[in-house]
C-alpha cells in the first residue's frame, strides 16, 4: 500500500528531494561559514547565484515541455556581448535601456532560431541547440572579439548595492520568478507546457497547439538568457565572448537536481532554483571547509553525482524492501 | 544494388568528398596526397573517440556519453606517466588506461540501469568526477613522457605512408563493424535501442547490454586517449575536452539516429572526416574563429534538416 | 443544435499500407450510428479523419451541407466535434481535472484558470457516472494512478465537457464493466434526445443492438453497407463484415479443429499452484502435452498477467510447475531456456522492432545459437525456412518489419518462437487486427503445433476462436479462474455467461485443475 502513496506524494511535490538537500547544504554551509545570514554575504552569494538561476528557470519551461536547450550559454556569452560593446561607462539611462531592449531582442532572436528548428522543423533538440550554440559562440565572438567592454558604473554600482528593506536585489528577483511562475503555472499556457512535454501525441489530440508551444518556450529560454547575461554582466562589469559557456551543463544539472524530469511533463521552477543556491552552497560549503585545492573538483562532483543518484537509490532499496 | 540508396552515412561520406574538392577551389594546394592523408590522420582521433558515442547513442533510452572527453585526457594522462618515455611501458600503461575507461564507463552504465539517472546528467556528472579524479591524481603536475615508439607507431606513415593510427583506426572499423553486424550483443544492441519491451519479451537481458555499452564507450575513450597522446605527445587539463560534442556530432552526421537503434559505425567515421574537413577548410581559407564556428554550427544545422527530422504529430 | 455530417469516398495510406480505400459514413441529430467492422477493417482511421487527427487522402467531408477540410483536432473542435479515443488522449502525469479541462479551462480576468469554477464543473461531470466509480477517482487524483475504466470514463468526460454536436466514441467501452456500460448508454440516450449525433465504434454485438439506431460496416477498409438497426440482425452485419459467408475458426481450418479431449495418457507440460501477481489471485491449472487450452473472460481479468508470469516477465507468488519440476524464472530468457514463448498482442510495442529487418526480428531470440562471429548464412537460411513456412509476404528478409501488413507481421512474432521450436507456447490475443486469411494460417498452424505435442495456452478476446480451436477453455475475471468449459460444456452461452460472472447452464466442476495439479506434484 505504501507504493502508490509515496508515489501519490512524490507527483505532488517534486520538489521533496531538492528542499531537503536545500536544508542540509544551508546548514553545513552555515556551521562553515557563520556570517552567511549577514546582509553584505547573503547579498553577494545571491549575486553570485543568480544569473545561473535564470537561465535555469528558462532552462526548466524548456525541459518541461519535452525539449532541451544546450545553447543557453553561447546566449549568455552573446547576449553579455551585445550588452557590453553598446555601453558606455557613462550612458544615460534612456540609452541603457535601449541597450538592455537590444540585447531581449537578441536573446529572444536566438531562442526563436532554436525553436524553428525544434518546433517546426522538428529537429531533434539536443543536437540541433548544440549546432546552433556553435552559431550563437562565432556571432559573440564577432561581435566581441576579445574579453573588454564595459557598463555603466553607476548603473552597475546601483545593481551591487541596492538592498531593498535589507534584503538583497536577487532575493526579489526569484520571489518574483516564482511569482510569475505560480501564475504561469494557472493559466491555460501553463497547462500546455505540461501536456506538450507529457504526452505530445495526446496533447494535440486534444487540440494543444503542440509546435506553437513547443517555439515559445525557446524565445522564452532566448529572454531569459538575456536576462542572465544583464545580471552576470553587472556582476562582473565587463564582457567576455566566452563568459556563459560553463553555465549550460551547470543549468541542466540544476534542473535535475531541482526534481524536473528531464524527459519532460514534470517539474517547476521553485525547484530548479533551489537546485542553482545547492551548487552554489556545495561550492562555498568546499572552498570553507578547507577541502584541498586538488580536492575540489572531485569531492563538487562526487556530492553532485550522489543527489543525482538519490532518488533512484530510494526506489531501489525499497523495491528490495518490498519483495 | 538496391543497397546503394542514398543512405545518411552514404550522404556524409559525398559530402566529405566534395568538401575536399570544394577546399581545393578555396585553397591553391588543398588538394593532394599528403593533404589526404593529413585530413583522414586527423579524423581519425575523432573517428576513433566518437566509436564510444556510436554504440552509446544506438542504445537508445536517451543514451549520450558526455564523459568521453575527460576519460580521453585521464587515458593520456595515465599513459603518459606510466610510460615515461619508457617503450616496454607502453603495453602495460595502455593496458591500466583501458581498465580505468572501462571501469569508469562501467559506473555510468550502473547509474543509468540501476538508480535510472537519465545518461544525459549522469555521464555528465562522472565527467566532473574523472575530471577530479585527475586533478587529485597529478596535484596540477602533468609529469611524465610519451615513449620514442608511440609517434612512431601512431601518427608517422608506419606503411606506405599511412599513419598507424590511419591504419589502427580501419580495424578499429572492421572491429565495430564486426561488433555491430556480427555479434550477438550488436544485434541486441540495435534491439534494445529501438524497442526495450520487445527486447526484453524476446528474451535480452536489457540493463546487462547497457551497462555494457557504457563500459565499452569508457573503453573505446581510453583508446582514443592513447591514440590522442601519440599524436599530440604532450598532454594537458582538457585535451579530450574538444573531442567531446563533435563525437556526438560526428555520429548524427553518420546517420546514426539519436533515438537509438539505428545507425553505424562507418557512417560515424564518415562524419568524423566531415567534421575533420570542415574545420580545415575553414582553417586552410584563414577565416577568423568567429566565422569558423558559425559556418560549423550551420553546416550542423543543415544536415540535421536533411536527415535528422523527427515524425511529424499529424500524419 | 442541429448537426449533420457526411464523409465521402475517404481514402488515407499509411506508407504502402491502405487504411481506407473508400470510407462513407453520414450521421446527423439524435441518432446513434454504429461502425462496425473487423479489426483493421478502417474503423479507427475513418474516425480519426473525421475528428481532424489524421488527413485523409482522398476524399471529402461536408459538415451541414457544407464540405470542410479540418486541417487540426482544433478546427473539428470548434465545429463541435468531439471524440472519445480508444488509445487514451490522456495526459498521465496530469490530473483528471486538468485532463478533462486541457485548451477549454474556464478563465478568470481572460487568463488565469479558474480553481473553483473548474473544480465544480468537474464534479458535475463525475456525477454523470457517480456510483459507477472508484472513490479514488477524485477531481486532483493524477491519471497515471486510475486504473484502466476509470481512465476510459475520464477520456468519456473529457470530451462531454467541450458540449459537442457530434461526438464519436471509438471503442469507449473496451475497458468498461457492466455497470458502466448500461450508465454510458442511458447518457448517450439523453444526449440523442438533446440534438447530439453519436458515432459508436464497438465490435460487441449486443451493444450496437442495444443502443445503435443504424450501422455502417467497414470491411477491408471500404463501407460495405449502412443499413438501420430495425432491418439489421447479426448475421446480417457479421456477413457484412467479413464477405460473403461468415466463417468461424473451424470452418475455416477444417476438421482437424474439432475439440478433443486432452488424452488421460498426456503428460502434464505445465501446473501451477496458488498463482498470484498483481491482478491475479491464486490461479491453479494444468496444461498437458498436445493440448490447446483457451484462456477467456473480458478484457483486462488478468489474462495478460498469469501469460506474463508464465513466462517470467513480472513477478509472482505461488509455483509454477513445468515438466514435473518447480520453476521460478526471474527473467523472460530463463523461461525462453526451458521452451517457453510468448506471442504477444501488442505487436508493435511488445513484439516487434519496426525498423529493424524482418531478420532481425526473426532472430532476436536465437542470436545466441549462431556463434561467437554470428555464422550469417545458417541464421538467413533458418529464417528463410521459417518464413516460408509461415508463407510470409515479404519483399525480402532485410525489409524492414513496419512495411510488412498487419497479418504479417504477426507472423514475424511467432516466428521467431517456431525457430525455437516450443515445447509451451503462451499466446497474448495474438490475432487482433489480423485479416482474415492470415487468421486461417494462424489457426492452422497452431493446430499442427497442438499435433505434434506442443502445450499452448490461449488468450483470445474473440469467442469464436476459443469456441472454434481450443480444447479446453479458463474463464477468468477479476483475476481468478471461474470456469473450465470443454467438451459439451464449451458453448457460448456459457462462454458469456462465465465471463460475465453469471452461472452457466451445465456446471463444470470447478476442482478439475485442483486435483491435476496434486497428480503433477
Amino acid at each position: 500500500m505504501s507504493k502508490p502513496n509515496f508515489k501519490h506524494l512524490n507527483l505532488r511535490h517534486p520538489y521533496l528531494l531538492a528542499l531537503g538537500l536545500l536544508i542540509v547544504a544551508v546548514l553545513v554551509n552555515a556551521y562553515l561559514q557563520p556570517n552567511l545570514f549577514e546582509g553584505r554575504v547573503l547579498n553577494s552569494n545571491l549575486r553570485t547565484f543568480l544569473p545561473l538561476m535564470i537561465l535555469a528557470v528558462g532552462q526548466t519551461i524548456v525541459i518541461i515541455a519535452g525539449g532541451i536547450d544546450l545553447s543557453v550559454g553561447a546566449m549568455v556569452s552573446l547576449t553579455s556581448a551585445v550588452l557590453v560593446t553598446n555601453m558606455q561607462p557613462d550612458s544615460p539611462p534612456g540609452h541603457i535601456l535601449l541597450v538592455i531592449l537590444l540585447a531581449l531582442g537578441v536573446g529572444m532572436a536566438a531562442g526563436a532560431l532554436n525553436g524553428l528548428a525544434v518546433a517546426f522543423l522538428r529537429l531533434q533538440p539536443i543536437v540541433t541547440t548544440y549546432a546552433t550554440s556553435f552559431i550563437f559562440a562565432g556571432l559573440a565572438l564577432w561581435v566581441l572579439p576579445r574579453p573588454g567592454g564595459v557598463m555603466p558604473i553607476e548603473f552597475a554600482r546601483a545593481y551591487r548595492r541596492t538592498m531593498p528593506l535589507g534584503l538583497p536585489l536577487g532575493f526579489y528577483v526569484a520571489a518574483l520568478i516564482i511569482l510569475i511562475w505560480v501564475f504561469l503555472r494557472r493559466t491555460r499556457f501553463g497547462n500546455y507546457l505540461f501536456a506538450v512535454g507529457g504526452q505530445p501525441a495526446s496533447a494535440y489530440a486534444t487540440g494543444v497547439p503542440v509546435n506553437l508551444i513547443r517555439f515559445s518556450t525557446y524565445v522564452i529560454m532566448g529572454l531569459m538568457a538575456a536576462f542572465s547575461a544583464l545580471a552576470l554582466t553587472l556582476m562582473t562589469s565587463s564582457g567576455d565572448p566566452r563568459m556563459g559557456d560553463a553555465m549550460t551543463l551547470d543549468s541542466i544539472v540544476a534542473v535535475v537536481l531541482g526534481g524536473t524530469r528531464l524527459s519532460g511533463g514534470q517539474g517547476g521552477v521553485a525547484g530548479s532554483i533551489m537546485g542553482v543556491i545547492i551548487l552554489g552552497l556545495i561550492r562555498n560549503i568546499i572552498s570553507f571547509a578547507n577541502v584541498p585545492t586538488w580536492w575540489q573538483t572531485l569531492v563538487d562532483a562526487l556530492i553532485i553525482i550522489v543527489a543525482l543518484a538519490a532518488p533512484g537509490a530510494v526506489r531501489l532499496l525499497r523495491r528490495r524492501l518490498t519483495t | 544494388m538496391s543497397k546503394l540508396r542514398l543512405s545518411p552515412p552514404l550522404i556524409a561520406l559525398l559530402l566529405a568528398v566534395a568538401l575536399f574538392f570544394l577546399g581545393g577551389l578555396l585553397a591553391p594546394g588543398f588538394v593532394n596526397l599528403a593533404q589526404a592523408i593529413n585530413i583522414i590522420r586527423l579524423s581519425a582521433f575523432l573517428g576513433i573517440i566518437s566509436a564510444g558515442q556510436t554504440l552509446v547513442i544506438i542504445s537508445g533510452g536517451e543514451g549520450i556519453d558526455l564523459s568521453i572527453g575527460a576519460i580521453v585526457t585521464l587515458s593520456a594522462i595515465l599513459v603518459f606517466r606510466i610510460v615515461d618515455g619508457q617503450n616496454s611501458m607502453v603495453l602495460p600503461a595502455l593496458a591500466v588506461a583501458l581498465l580505468a575507461g572501462t571501469a569508469f564507463g562501467a559506473l555510468n552504465g550502473l547509474g543509468v540501469t540501476a538508480l535510472g539517472v537519465p545518461p544525459l546528467v549522469m555521464t555528465l556528472g562522472m565527467a566532473g568526477v574523472v575530471q577530479g579524479s585527475i586533478l587529485v591524481l597529478t596535484q596540477g603536475q602533468l609529469v611524465g613522457k610519451t615513449a620514442p615508439i608511440m609517434p612512431k607507431l601512431i601518427s608517422h606513415p608506419l606503411i606506405l605512408g599511412v599513419p598507424g593510427v590511419v591504419v589502427i583506426w580501419g580495424l578499429v572499423g572492421l572491429g565495430m563493424w564486426l561488433l555491430l553486424e556480427r555479434t550477438v550483443y550488436g544485434k541486441r544492441l540495435f534491439a534494445v535501442g529501438v524497442n526495450r519491451t520487445t527486447s526484453r519479451l524476446s528474451g535480452v537481458r536489457v540493463p546487462r547490454t547497457v551497462l555494457l555499452t557504457y563500459a565499452l564507450s569508457g573503453l573505446l575513450s581510453a583508446l582514443g586517449g592513447f591514440m590522442l597522446l601519440g599524436f599530440t605527445q604532450s598532454v594537458f587539463l582538457n585535451l579530450g575536452e574538444r573531442y567531446l560534442f563533435p563525437s556526438v556530432a560526428a555520429v548524427v552526421v553518420g546517420g546514426t539516429v539519436l533515438a537509438g537503434g539505428k545507425g553505424s559505425y562507418w557512417g560515424t567515421m564518415s562524419g568524423a572526416l566531415v567534421l575533420t574537413l570542415i574545420g580545415s577548410l575553414l582553417t586552410a581559407v584563414q577565416l577568423p574563429e568567429a566565422a569558423r564556428q558559425i559556418i560549423l554550427g550551420a553546416t550542423l544545422l543543415v544536415l540535421l534538416s536533411a536527415y535528422g527530422r523527427q515524425r511529424s504529430l499529424r500524419q | 443544435m442541429n448537426v449533420s455530417l457526411s464523409a465521402r469516398n475517404i481514402v488515407k495510406h499509411f506508407g504502402g499500407v491502405t487504411a481506407l480505400s473508400d470510407g462513407n459514413l453520414d450521421v446527423s441529430s439524435g441518432t446513434v450510428v454504429a461502425l462496425l467492422g473487423a479489426n483493421g477493417s478502417g474503423k479507427s482511421t475513418l474516425a480519426k479523419i473525421i475528428t481532424g487527427v489524421l488527413e485523409p487522402d482522398g476524399g471529402g467531408i461536408e459538415l451541414d451541407g457544407r464540405p470542410v477540410r479540418f486541417t487540426s483536432p482544433q478546427a473539428a473542435m470548434q465545429q463541435g466535434i468531439a471524440a472519445v479515443y480508444q488509445e487514451l488522449s490522456l495526459i498521465p502525469d496530469m490530473t483528471v481535472t486538468e485532463n478533462i479541462w486541457l485548451g477549454h479551462e474556464p478563465l478568470r480576468w481572460g487568463v488565469r484558470v479558474n480553481r473553483r469554477v473548474l473544480l465544480q464543473r468537474t464534479e458535475a461531470l463525475l456525477d454523470l457516472f457517480r456510483g459507477a466509480f472508484q472513490p479514488t477517482l477524485e477531481p486532483d487524483a493524477p491519471v497515471a494512478s486510475l486504473p484502466p475504466d476509470e481512465k476510459q470514463i475520464v477520456e468519456i468526460l473529457k470530451a462531454i465537457s467541450r458540449e459537442p454536436r457530434l461526438m464519436i466514441l471509438d471503442e469507449a467501452t473496451a475497458s468498461l464493466d457492466s455497470r458502466q456500460v448500461q450508465r454510458l448508454f442511458e447518457l448517450m440516450t439523453t444526449w440523442k434526445q438533446q440534438g447530439m449525433a453519436l458515432v459508436f465504434v464497438s465490435h460487441r454485438m449486443d451493444e450496437i443492438f442495444r443502443v445503435a439506431d443504424q450501422a455502417v460496416v467497414l470491411r477491408n477498409g471500404a463501407t460495405a453497407g449502412a443499413l438501420p438497426m430495425a432491418d439489421a440482425s447479426e448475421r446480417k452485419l457479421v456477413s457484412l463484415m467479413v464477405g460473403v459467408e461468415a466463417r468461424s475458426p473451424a470452418t475455416v481450418v477444417g476438421a482437424e479443429t474439432v475439440q478433443r479431449r486432452a488424452e488421460t495418457s498426456a503428460r502434464i507440460r505445465l501446473a501451477t499452484r496458488d498463482l498470484a501477481a498483481d491482478r491475479l489471485h491464486e490461479v491453479n491449472f494444468t496444461v498437458h502435452d498436445g493440448e490447446l487450452v483457451g484462456l477467456g473472460g473480458l478484457r483486462g481479468q488478468g489474462q495478460e498477467e498469469l501469460l506474463l508470469a508464465l513466462f517470467g516477465a513480472i513477478p509472482f507468488h505461488g509455483k509454477i510447475i513445468l515438466d514435473d519440476e518447480p520453476v521460478h524464472f526471474a527473467h523472460p530468457r530463463d523461461a525462453m531456456e526451458r521452451g517457453v514463448a510468448y506471442v504477444p498482442g501488442e505487436r508493435a510495442a511488445q513484439g516487434l522492432l519496426l525498423i529493424r529487418s524482418i531478420l532481425e526480428n526473426l532472430q532476436l531470440p536465437s542470436w545466441a545459437r549462431y556463434g561467437a562471429i554470428l555464422d550469417m548464412r545458417e541464421a538467413r537460411s533458418d529464417a528463410q525456412r521459417i518464413s516460408d513456412d509461415l508463407s510470409l509476404v515479404m519483399a525480402s528478409l532485410d525489409a524492414p518489419v513496419e512495411s510488412l501488413s498487419g497479418g504479417n507481421a504477426q507472423k514475424v512474432v511467432l516466428g521467431k518462437w517456431l525457430l525455437r521450436e516450443p515445447t509451451l507456447l503462451l499466446l497474448n490475443d495474438p490475432t487482433k487486427g489480423v485479416d482474415v486469411g492470415t487468421k486461417a494460417e494462424f489457426y492452422q498452424k497452431l493446430t499442427e503445433l497442438r499435433n505434434d505435442g506442443a502445450a499452448i495456452l490461449f488468450y483470445s478476446s474473440d469467442d469464436d476462436e476459443l469456441l472454434g480451436l481450443c480444447d479446453r477453455v479458463l474463464v477468468m475475471q477479476d483475476g481468478h479462474i471461474r470456469a473450465e468449459l470443454q467438451g459439451d460444456d464449451l458453448t457460448r452461452a456459457n462462454l458469456v455467461a462465465a465471463s460475465m460472472g453469471a452461472p452457466q447452464e451445465n456446471q463444470a466442476q470447478p476442482n478439475h485443475a485442483q486435483s491435476d495439479v496434486q497428480e503433477a506434484a
